[in-house]
């Protein structure tokens, strides 16, 4: 028997003694009913108790939870059954009825109906409904332990201590008790008579089979969810399993083990298991199909009497002496592993299997796992080489074990794996592409070993290690319960040490530079030399993780899928209604493997941390993006962006006065807060948005919040001080004007209008000021009118000392007239961009889409992944590459036709080039130019090679690079191979530069360029290039070699055309040559002959358009109306047709030519490429054999012009491109 | 033990000095080694400073010592400032003397090789006891002569007894490189490893990973490395040379990397070779005439 290393447990209480355990089918909890009357409800995700409740009477032995109503039943020592509402946290009603202590009560899974047993020797049903006994099954002579109905059937099975277990047909009740349908007489007869009565004439309930076996009082029994089983357990310490048919029922075998009674037992609701519990201290599982064991459990001190399985996971509780325990008999995590766009995992099956994330599709079974491990222990780990297409998988069986196998290039079925090689080992991954490292845990060792699985190394890994992760490029991150290591393989030393508890999985960033640690309730982002980023913590327990590629990491806890920044910034993604395991993010694909193994897809929206993200890198127009295309909107948004310190940013997001006025201020943008408190107009915003202005110099805006104000002192003061006198005796005006003397006279001081001031304190019969002042500004006159009017003279009146009469300064700038000139308001690109477009954005309208999607966003987002997605296939496997692993036989047996075992020089590759290729490049490449010229004339007659030579070294110096090797050794030289994965000597080619490829896609069109820009010398040079570059150049197909032909073609056409023109313009300047009629007819001839070569017609309109005006200026009336008309045959440029259509017209009238020239337009004919005169068609005529220009037969042996190379009418066997 | 061995004293230093980190050997601290590793050490540190162009200092500090594994570095710093034969044959006269001697096999055997004695170099350095050393030099003398297929059968024979040795890998990838195909992957997967890590990187690994990614045909990424590598050691001529051979590949006007590699290294064999093939297709182009001269 096994240790009971699969059972994992996930929640325990402590209490009194637990005799009865509910799952609730959806929610994650438990209903406990305790021997000291309490029932209690538990969540056992998060540990904490809801809920007591407390109204039976003793011992509570039954509890169960109904399937859908928010209700649950209870039974206990009081002979009470109690229906409860967990919602009103009440007991709803009492059935009453039994006459000792209830065993088990259970709910019927659709009818109203609830099954008791007792200790009265009956099992009741009744109607909750109703609230009302349906039926009492009496038949069991002694205490009934068990009842319950079948989960399908109109079955019901009882244990008792009559050491019987009895299967009870309630068909009738439920004819009984079912609504009537339409039914005819003989229907109602034939129900009638259908049951047989018991002795009471009771119909309702009858045994169907009495089943006896144990030799002892039975303490449970349970029907099979879908097979006709029974398990029953009993004081006899045996579990015993009875099969039944429609018309028997017997016997199959036996489970021995329990050393003490066995209290409870069950079938596994999905494997072919059976679980006990008994009072000897175990749970013990066994193979439904074998009845062997399989595992068990024990514990130190408490005896089990109840066991319960949850309906829908894979979960299990125990009640014992202390409490109850919950647990599940295995991992769930699916092994899996992602390389690029697939996903290895291994199914509940045991199957391997694959996963696209593009195609969204699952491989076919890719290989069966079946014999690996335990049957009962799914595989832990799961690595994958992308090099060698195997797998390594540890299980945790036989004290952990790891297999390496190689995958199958295609699914063919379950194939069970033909070759694999297995070791023991607790974790086992690669580490490169041809290492893989193991660790030990118990003799505390990790083995790096190569794929034949011989260990290449060993080392100690730090004390306590308990697993080990891929840690970058030949580095290996090792777990121990209270740190990190990052360890280097081939120094063999930590590198970096990082103390965090308990790290249980490492996630990788998909550019390799981030690690996510996770531990139980922490997540801990480290770069990839270990040092910490962030960490966060996390009340509920955090199951996986997978990295956006924008390094944003999204992790799952046990009910949400939430996100973190790398800056440690999180927050809620989504909520999850049950675990998943995440393995890739993709736009707005989430992907997971669920505890089914069976990949999924969640969708999500990542909006928030997208938008979060591209806050913290500036980005702004990915924000603009997000704020335009989604529908990212609501407080949170505008309090974390000004938590942040982005008001101006939070600003483009409100629409609330207030708040906005708020922001607004804080990032100082006046003109907004100015907008805002317009609207909202109320005092105390007027007075801080003075304040701020103030600061900012901006006066005006100061000016206009104390006039809303009403503030004159205040504003009287800011015209002083901005020296707006015009407005200050407005100000003084308006004083007046409210009979405000105080503020007349400040306005007047502040004016220096000393008359006034005299003015004012008269009016108010302050005449000795008003008379003191008249007197210290010297104004005698008033100062005598004041006496007069006052009956008072000079003498009787003692005056202080005057001094010089105070006069206000002037102002020497006039500042009023602009504002404090400051610094424009910062406005990012952000903002310019949203200016006027958020503005229409109603925010305070959608707030309910805030979780929707966004069409438009959701297509970008789709169009975006798909980049990355594409971004991704470039990418190769980058993390593996460790040592390296050539098997060098393989190659020795050519090697060795080469050249004898015996020492000297062998032959380079460049010599083997010569050897393979009959093309005159690989010559070259090859440093052969004697050969490679032989060809070359004996191909096309190439006799001239100087204008080849660059070409010549251009091939030439691609060839080799130079790969330093042993310190004081020159370096290593290298042919470098346009047949990459060629390795076979006889097959190997150079790399060519310049391949027909970029010579269409770039000269080419720097040639056509030059044509359109009429930089013919250029454009000459180029198309001569073009063509002496492929003379010397290899292709990879027949079809290129056409396209290559048709390249050489063009380049000469253009080659001979561009040279007609420039002999053209090289007879002298226009108006010279329109004084030398031979030279005007020469000029004429050669215009048109530029027309004739087949060169692209957008060119070709040049050519005619050129033509065209040339025969205009001199008359040659009929020869531009040809070309005016091949103009507009040809179609293209609006302008040049237009033109040609003017010309048309104006020949029509005249179509005579003044100049008589050797051009016959209706006439075929080439031109000669040396003579630029025509060769009409019929005559005979010359050509190169490689470019095909043409040429008067007298120029046979000479040179051709257009490429230079080759010899005019030699013909040779034909320019091979293509071996 | 074997000081070079994974759990010798002498591993990392060994390791820098052939992963191209002379730096790294010369400040390697030897002030803890043991005295019988001392020795070994201080000869790698000579090395490294004569291949990070310290000949002169080098020569004067082994001056006058008798030691063999010094004199033969004596001659090795010679060779580096251009005496050839006078290296040559003080290390001829070592031979003779210390034949056996490992440090005066693999030094003396890359003078002897330097100056284009494969034979004898190969002779000597065939005495090597189970020195990777030795072999590493058997496997490039080899691949200079292009005898791909006795430096497989080295390696191969080397594999077996040295699994997982940092020279044995390089060694290997030397020959991957010129045997193509799929090994050019395994190669590339050596050097990139080496030059991306931290601890292992240098310009000669990133060198290497370009030319690897070169002959895969990653040009855009040979490019990369290769600009990190010069942006590390602008003077490094076989940087200059690959990028060189690179920019021709892309079709790409190389004439100032051409002069900046004439400038570093006039000698450079890219040059000297390029000069000679100029010559040759000068003199094979006399041979052609057309029939008629226009």
């Amino acid at each position: 028997m096994q240790a009971s290393s699969g059972m994992l447990t996930k929640f325990e209480s402590k209490s009194s003694r637990a005799k009865g355990i509910a799952f609730h089918p959806k929610r994650p909890w438990i209903l406990v009913s305790l021997h000291s009357s309490t029932i209690q409800l538990w969540d056992y995700r998060m540990g904490t108790l809801i809920d007591r409740f407390e109204e039976h009477d003793g011992p509570v032995r039954g509890v169960d939870f109904h399937k859908t109503q928010p209700l649950f039943v209870s039974g206990g020592d009081d002979y009470k059954i109690k229906v409860w509402s967990y919602q009103t946290r009440r007991c709803l009603f009492t059935l009453n009825g039994h006459l000792d202590y209830i065993r088990t009560v259970f709910f019927h899974h659709e009818l109203p109906w609830i099954v008791s047993a007792s200790d009265d020797q009956t099992i009741r049903i009744w109607n909750w409904q109703n609230r009302s006994l349906l039926c009492t099954m009496t038949g069991h002579n002694h205490y009934a332990m068990c009842a319950q109905f079948h989960p399908k059937e109109d079955l019901v099975v009882s244990a008792s201590l009559d050491q019987s277990v009895r299967v009870w047909d309630i068909s009738g009740l439920r004819k009984k008790h079912s609504a009537p349908t339409s039914m005819s007489f003989e229907d109602q007869v034939a129900r009638a008579n259908a049951n047989q009565t018991d002795m009471f004439g009771n119909t309702d309930a009858v045994v169907k089979f009495v089943l006896e076996g144990h030799d002892r009082g039975v303490n449970w029994v349970a029907f099979h969810p879908t097979m006709p089983l029974i398990v029953s357990a009993g004081d006899d310490r045996l579990v015993k399993l009875w099969r039944m048919s429609e018309t028997k029922a017997w016997e199959v075998d036996t489970c021995r083990g329990h050393f003490q009674n066995a209290s409870g037992c069950l079938f596994h609701p999905h494997q072919d298991l059976i679980l006990s519990a008994g009072e000897d201290k175990t749970i013990r599982v066994w193979d439904l199909n074998k009845r062997t064991a399989v595992n068990s459990f024990k514990r130190e001190n408490d005896r089990f009497w109840v066991i319960a399985a949850h309906p829908e996971i894979n979960l299990f509780a125990a009640g014992h002496d202390n409490g109850v325990m919950v647990f599940k008999l295995e991992r769930e995590r699916p092994a899996s592993a992602v390389h690029q766009n697939t996903l290895f995992y291994i199914t509940k099956e045991k199957h391997v299997k694959s996963y696209d994330f593009q195609k969204n599709v699952e491989s076919p079974t890719l290989l069966s796992l079946k014999k690996l491990g335990s049957p009962w222990v799914p595989p832990r780990t799961l690595s994958y080489n992308p090099a060698e297409r195997s797998v390594l998988v540890t299980t945790t069986a036989d004290g952990g074990s790891y297999e390496l196998i190689n995958l199958p290039r295609d699914g063919s079925g379950a194939v069970e794996p033909t070759e694999s090689k297995r070791g023991q080992g607790n974790s086992a991954i690669f580490v490169a592409r041809n290492r893989f490292a193991v660790l030990n845990t118990a003799s505390q060792t990790v083995d790096i070993k190569d794929l034949t699985n011989n260990t290449t190394r060993s080392f100690k890994p730090p004390i306590g290690t308990t697993d080990i992760y891929f840690g970058g490029t030949g580095n290996l991150l090792i777990i121990t319960p209270t740190a990190v290591h990052l360890y280097d393989i081939q120094q063999k030393k930590t590198t970096a040490e990082l103390a965090v508890n308990g790290v249980k999985y490492v996630v990788w960033s998909n550019d390799n530079l981030h690690a996510a640690l996770l531990s139980k309730h922490n997540v801990t982002i480290v770069t990839k030399s270990l040092e910490q980023v962030s960490t966060l913590h996390e009340t509920i327990r955090i199951k996986s993780a997978a990295w956006d590629d924008a390094g944003v990491l999204l992790y799952s806890t046990l009910n949400h899928v939430k996100y973190t920044l790398l800056n440690g910034d999180n927050g809620i993604v989504r909520t999850l209604d049950q675990t998943v395991y995440l393995v890739r993010v993709k736009g707005r694909n989430l992907y997971c493997l669920d505890r089914a193994a069976k990949p999924k897809i969640l969708l999500i929206d990542p909006t928030e941390y997208r938008f979060k993200l591209a806050l913290v890198k500036r980005n702004y127009e990915e924000m603009l993006h997000i704020i335009q295309n989604s529908s990212l909107v609501g407080q949170s948004i505008i309090a974390y962006l000004q938590k942040k310190g982005y008001p101006e940013i939070a600003l483009q997001f409100v629409q609330d006065p207030t708040t906005r006025f708020e922001l607004a201020i804080e990032c100082g943008n006046l003109e907004v807060a100015v907008e805002m408190a317009k609207q909202l107009d109320r005092p105390k915003l007027w007075t801080r948005l003075s304040t701020e202005a103030l600061a900012h110099g901006n006066h005006s805006i100061v000016e206009m919040c104390y006039q809303k104000l009403k503030q004159f002192d205040k504003l009287s003061f800011l015209y002083l001080a901005t020296g707006d006198n015009a407005k200050l005796s407005r100000m003084a005006k308006i004083a007046e004007h409210r009979g405000d003397f105080t503020s007349r006279f400040q306005n007047a001081l502040f004016l220096g209008e000393v008359e006034d001031r005299i003015q004012m304190f008269k009016e108010i019969d302050l005449y000795p000021l008003a008379y003191l002042t008249a007197k210290s500004n010297g104004l005698e006159e008033e100062c005598q009118s004041i006496l007069e009017a006052t009956g008072l003279t000079e003498e009787q009146l003692t005056l202080p000392e005057i001094g010089e009469p105070l006069t206000p300064p002037q102002p020497v700038v006039p500042t009023y007239k602009a504002n404090w000139p400051t610094k424009a308001t910062s406005q990012s690109f952000f903002e310019k961009a949203l200016l006027g477009q958020v503005e229409g954005l109603s925010l305070e309208d959608e707030p309910s889409a805030a979780n929707g999607f966004d069409e438009a966003g959701e297509d970008d987002a789709a169009k975006r992944s798909g980049a990355l997605a594409d971004a991704d296939d470039d990418e190769d496997a980058a993390g593996w590459d460790l040592g390296d692993d050539i098997v060098p036989e393989v190659e020795e047996g050519f090697v060795n036709v080469e050249s004898a075992d015996a020492g000297g020089a062998g032959i380079s590759e460049a010599e083997i080039w010569a050897r393979n290729s009959p093309l005159a490049v690989d010559h070259v490449a090859g440093g052969s130019f004697e050969t490679a010229m032989q060809l070359l004339n004996r191909q096309v007659g190439a006799v001239h090679f100087a204008p080849l030579k660059p070409r010549f070294l251009e091939v030439y110096q691609a060839s080799k690079t130079y790969l330093p090797a042993s310190a004081g050794l020159p370096s290593l030289v290298n042919y470098v191979r346009r047949t990459v994965e060629e390795s076979d000597p006889r097959k190997v080619l150079p790399i060519i530069p310049r391949d027909l490829e970029t010579l269409a896609a770039n000269d080419l069109q720097r040639g056509y360029d030059s044509m359109k820009a009429n930089k013919l010398e250029d454009g000459l040079k180029l198309f001569k290039g073009i063509l002496h570059a492929v003379l010397i150049n290899a292709v990879n197909s027949e079809s290129e070699v056409a396209e290559a032909k048709k390249l050489i073609t063009s380049a000469s056409e253009y080659a001979v055309a561009m040279a007609i023109e420039l002999s053209r313009r090289s007879l002298g300047p226009q108006d010279a040559v329109n004084k030398d009629p031979k030279l005007l007819k020469r000029s004429l001839e050669l215009s048109a002959y530029f027309t004739i070569p087949k060169i692209e017609v957008p060119h070709r309109q040049l050519a005619l358009l050129n033509a065209m005006n040339l025969a205009m200026r001199s008359k040659n009336y009929n020869s531009a109306l040809s070309f005016a008309n091949r103009i507009l045959a040809n179609g293209g440029a609006t302008k040049i047709l237009e033109s040609a259509k003017k010309t048309k017209a104006q020949c029509e009238r005249n179509p005579h030519d003044a100049v008589e020239i050797e051009f016959d337009q209706f006439a075929e004919f080439e031109v000669c490429a040396a003579s630029h005169t025509p060769i009409y068609s019929g005559t005979s005529y010359e050509e190169c054999a490689f470019d095909g220009s043409k040429y008067h037969t007298k120029y046979k042996g000479t040179i051709c012009v257009v490429c230079e190379v080759c010899e005019v009418g030699k013909h040779g066997s034909g320019l091979k491109l293509f071996a | 033990m074997d000081p070079y061995s994974a759990e010798g004293e002498l591993i990392n230093i060994h390791n820098h000095f052939h992963q191209g980190q002379y730096q790294e050997v010369i400040d390697f601290d030897t002030s803890s080694l043991s005295s019988e590793n001392a020795l070994p050490a201080r000869v790698l540190q000579l090395r490294a400073r004569v291949a990070l162009g310290q000949a002169e200092d080098v020569l004067a500090d082994v001056q006058g010592e008798s030691e063999p594994e010094l004199e033969v570095v004596g001659a090795l710093a010679e060779q580096a400032l251009g005496r050839g034969d006078a290296a040559v044959k003080a290390v001829q006269k070592l031979v003779g003397s210390a034949g056996d001697n490992a440090t005066v096999q693999v030094v003396g055997g890359t003078v002897l090789a330097a100056a284009g004695l494969a034979e004898e170099a190969l002779g000597l350095l065939s005495g090597h006891q189970g020195n990777l050393e030795a072999v590493a030099l058997i496997v490039q003398i080899h691949l200079q002569q292009n005898r791909n297929d006795l430096a497989v059968k080295e390696v191969a024979a080397a594999r077996r007894w040295a699994q997982d040795s940092l020279l044995v890998n390089l060694a290997e990838s030397w020959v991957g490189l010129r045997l193509g195909g799929e090994k050019y992957q395994q190669a590339f997967y050596v050097y990139e490893e080496l030059a991306q890590a931290p601890a292992t990187s240098s310009v000669r690994s990133l060198v290497s990973q370009a030319v690897a990614e070169l002959h895969l045909g990653r040009s855009e990424e040979a490019e990369q490395a290769l600009e990190q590598a010069l942006k590390k050691e602008p003077e490094y001529a076989e940087a200059i040379a690959n990028l060189l051979v690179l920019s021709v590949i892309a079709g790409k006007d190389a004439n100032e990397l051409t002069s900046s590699l004439a400038k570093v290294e006039p000698q450079h064999p890219f040059l000297t070779d390029l000069a000679e093939k100029s010559e040759l297709f000068d003199k094979a182009a006399t041979k052609y005439k057309a029939k008629v001269s226009a």
